[in-house]
């Protein structure tokens, strides 16, 4: 049997006028070929828009092809009769986590899919049973999926596939939406599907990391496939994968780089430790007395200082400025007095100064979240205070709907504050209630919307018809036109493929730049902070744990892998090469920190 | 407030009513709110509060969990009460301009007041009792004779069960939505009932936009688990009878049976 073989596939959308002529045609799928052999992990990668989704919907028979030809399990999709088999066979698992569970209790929810497929009653309950155990929820099999974490809802959606005994699963980005934990648990959860029970496994993603266990990768790029092989033949191709607006993984990059300049490094290597091992091997030529001999080049910066007393560590040494917000042994109670009690904030200091940028990061549950809520008082802390320059905002008659054009909050995802009819209304709705005049409204949402790199021609369109990075844009824009002096970010880069990631924060940087504003970005990609945050806050059960520069904190990467966080790939590197006494920077935070340190390092040994 | 409402939640433990089959339930609550209609008198209440309370006990759910499940219509009980205060003709006790309190008026508010208790109590205590898919199971099994002339049971049943997913779904995303808008410097606590109304253009068009999005990928999700109507469909725990239910409707039995004599002999 061949799980999935496709010939020539092209997918058109067609948009329709009122007549029923066709309005635009988008080809989304150009000619497709793709083979899949039983028992595979396939990744198929591409960047928002490049078609990797509506391939998964004809592999799944949720759309026909326009022309060309999809077999699934050796069966036509586009014959009728084969419909529910075919949907069977090969199981789809959704972006969404919640928008694809359908039962309010998971058991049900899992024995969703053999109900429809009329499978006797007995057997439901015992396929549900072994379902639940083969991705590890057993114990949550009378539970309310609204009481799941996202990755515990993503592997209550695969045993609600496996329950249809499928050959062959499909994921649509089934991590988009989640953290680095849950998405670990997904991922676990499916190779070990894929190796235990033969199952199939196609995954489709943005995100390298996922990909490096994968028997084989498709790139797709507008509809093509523009690349295939195994991760080591993709990754060995790293410049060709930015232009399709991929990235590789830091390990990967950083040897590239090194062995652009003369170090004999291997094409292609897919993680820190195999990483380490090369690089050692490139290195051994000199004599290891050599090595230990050399001068230690500026083997991090100071050993690690003192600890600041656990109740001030939110507060920097920056001692000449005035602080902008502050923040005084804040406390947050969930449902007091209730079952669910639960203390969200707790007992937590800190300053914002002008003109940083501070990142702060945490898993889901740690408190970020309420905690930059209470910065511009949309929630109201339990006890302890907060203070925009200088002033309570929680006494009694301050006006907190003027402090929160002061400090911007930018929520996660922009569809839940996008609703005029257009974006440049949309982006003015901020300034119209701060009752500025006509005039006024107008060119701070114009200002806006060319600080974040919205183009002129799209200002008049709907804000629902852009794409996921514009939207982004947008909602930056509609509250960076209220002018505010601190702008909070609230993961600015969910769900935007590498390179849209890139060009977000980096827009964010410029920003800082331009205006001076105070930004705090909010991510669980230690990645995303690690280059620009001049301070790292790191939330963890409610305790702010660390509040110094991200080469610092990363120092305590024993710590931060026990709260369910991981230091940049690339500090990983050097903190390994270091400690198997390779003179180098164990604290480099960026690639280009550490190609820059080995390079000084190789020569060194010369 | 959304929090407050109990109707419509579960109280989960494991009593014998709670292992009731959920037909038996509905069927009973019929009966139940059919009977505190047919009574017109104080004694008649009696009755029918001594056949709850038997229930309640049964049940284990705390009585002051059904106050709390009272708060939401406090302001509809009020009313009640008091328009038939004022608004009842007959022996007049207190005067005072137009407004006039009777005899009648006392006893008739109280009356009204207290089957209206009643009625939600005894309806609480069914949702108290039962999960949301019981519920909806248990209506799909009642109504299904109704498929003979088309009617499309399962359907709705599906409907209803996905619609209860849902609601905690789209109240979160309400509530995060409201937040966002806030941030913008939306005003959603001050003004008149108009400008509030205004206020919530910008938390009801997103959260419209969102739960379309969300139907579509539902949908998309359940066609992918082969969903396809009712037809040819098993279920994973299908409704039984048990013995415990053959108690249940000899108890309800004996209640009407109860209701028809006090009502036939002694007219209350």
């Amino acid at each position: 049997m061949i799980p999935v073989w496709v010939k020539g596939l092209v997918h058109d959308y067609v948009t329709r006028d009122e007549e029923g002529n066709k309005a635009e045609v988008k080809r989304a799928l150009d000619h497709v070929d793709l083979n899949v052999e039983e028992g595979q992990f396939i990744a198929v990668l591409g960047a928002n828009g490049s078609g990797k989704s509506t391939l998964a919907k004809h592999i799944n028979a949720l759309l026909l092809p326009t022309d060309g030809q999809v077999l699934t399990c050796d069966m036509d999709t586009a014959d009728d009769r084969y419909l529910w088999e075919i949907r069977k066979s090969a199981g789809m698992v959704f972006q969404n986590p919640d928008n694809q569970i359908v039962a309010s209790v998971v058991e049900e929810d899992v024995g969703f899919g053999p109900e429809n497929l009329g499978v006797p009653t007995e057997e439901i309950v015992s396929r549900v049973r072994d379902c639940l155990a083969a991705v590890g929820m057993s114990k949550y099999g009378e539970n309310s999926p609204n009481h799941l974490s996202g990755g515990q809802k993503q592997r209550v959606a695969i045993a609600g596939i496996l329950a249809m005994e499928p050959k062959c699963i499909l994921m649509d980005e089934p991590t988009a939406m989640l953290d680095p934990i849950g998405r670990r648990e997904v991922l676990e959860t499916v190779h070990r599907l894929n190796r235990e029970k033969g199952i199939t496994v196609i995954l489709i993603t943005h995100y390298m990391e996922e990909v490096i266990d994968a028997d084989r990768i498709f790139v797709m790029s507008a509809g093509k496939v523009a690349m295939q092989g195994t991760p080591r033949e993709i990754f060995a191709r790293s410049e060709e994968l930015r232009e399709l607006r991929l990235e590789v993984p830091q390990a990967a990059e950083l040897a590239h780089e090194l062995a652009k300049r003369g170090i004999s490094m291997p094409p292609a290597v897919l993680s820190a430790e195999e990483f380490a091992e090369a690089y050692k091997c490139a290195v051994s030529g000199k004599t290891t007395a050599k090595l230990t001999e050399s001068p230690k080049s500026g083997a991090s910066l100071e050993e690690s200082r003192q600890d600041c007393p656990e109740n001030n560590i939110g507060l920097s040494e920056n001692g000449s400025k005035e602080p902008l917000l502050s923040l005084r042994d804040v406390r947050y109670v969930y449902g007091t007095g209730t079952a669910y009690e639960t203390v969200a904030v707790d007992g937590v200091t800190l300053d914002l100064f002008p003109g940083e940028y501070v990142g702060l990061i945490g898993h889901t549950g740690s408190g970020k979240s309420t905690l930059i809520q209470m910065m511009n008082g949309l929630e109201r802390a339990t006890s302890g205070t907060v203070s925009y320059q200088g002033e309570d905002i929680f006494r009694d008659g301050y006006d907190r709907r003027a402090l929160r054009s002061s400090v911007g909050l930018v929520f996660q995802y922009p569809d839940h504050q996008l609703f005029e009819s257009t974006v440049l209304a949309d982006v003015s709705f901020g300034p119209k209630n701060q009752g500025l005049s006509e005039e006024e409204i107008r060119e701070r949402a114009e200002w806006a919307l060319r600080l974040v790199g919205v183009s002129e021609d799209r200002w008049q369109s709907s804000p629902l018809e852009l794409s996921g990075g514009q939207k982004r844009r947008v909602a930056i824009a509609g509250v960076l036109a209220m002018k505010p002096k601190i702008l909070i970010l609230d993961e600015p880069t969910a769900g935007l493929d590498p390179a849209g990631r890139d060009e977000i924060l980096g827009e964010i940087d410029r920003i800082r730049r331009e205006t001076g504003m105070t930004v705090v970005l909010v991510s669980h990609r230690m990645e995303d902070v690690a280059r620009f945050a001049d301070r790292l806050m790191v939330m963890d059960d409610g305790h702010l744990v660390y509040a110094e520069p991200p080469r610092e904190v990363f120092k305590h990467r024993e710590k931060l892998t026990s709260i369910g966080l991981e230091v940049p790939q690339v500090t990983r590197i050097m903190q390994m090469l270091a400690a198997d006494g390779i003179p180098c920077r164990s604290d480099a935070i960026t690639v280009a920190e550490a190609l820059e340190n080995l390079c000084a390092t190789e020569a060194a040994v010369d | 407030m959304l929090r407050d409402i109990t109707i419509g939640q579960y109280y989960p433990t494991k009593s014998c009513i709670h292992r009731l089959d959920p037909r038996t339930k509905i069927v009973g609550t019929m009966l139940y709110i059919v009977s505190l209609f047919l009574f017109r008198s104080f004694s008649g209440f009696l009755v029918v509060g001594t056949a709850f309370a038997g229930i309640l006990i049964l049940s284990h759910v705390p009585f002051r969990y059904m106050l709390r499940g009272l708060k939401p219509i406090l302001m509809i009980l009020a009313f009640t009460v008091l328009c038939n205060f004022f608004l009842t003709d007959g022996e007049i006790l207190w005067k005072w301009k137009f407004l006039k309190i009777t005899k009648e008026g006392l006893q008739r508010g109280a009356f009204m007041g207290i089957r209206l208790v009643l009625l939600i109590f005894g309806t609480s205590l069914m949702t108290y009792t039962t999960t949301p898919n019981q519920l909806t199971d248990g209506l799909e099994k009642l109504l299904s004779p109704l498929k003979v002339i088309h009617f499309p049971v399962h359907e709705m049943a599906m409907m209803m069960s996905i619609a209860l997913r849902f609601i905690p779904i789209l109240t979160e995303e309400a509530d995060r939505i409201r937040k966002a808008q806030m941030a913008r410097g939306a005003d959603m606590e001050s003004g008149g009932v108009i400008r509030r109304a205004k206020a919530m253009v910008p938390v009801l068009i997103p959260l419209i936009v969102s739960a379309f999005r969300r139907a579509f990928d539902l949908a998309m999700a359940m066609e992918a688990r082969c969903y396809h109507g009712g037809k040819g469909r098993t279920k994973m725990k299908p409704l039984r009878y048990g013995l415990r239910d053959l108690f249940g409707y000899l108890y309800l039995a004996c209640y009407l049976a109860t209701v028809i004599l006090l009502r036939v002999w002694q007219k209350i």
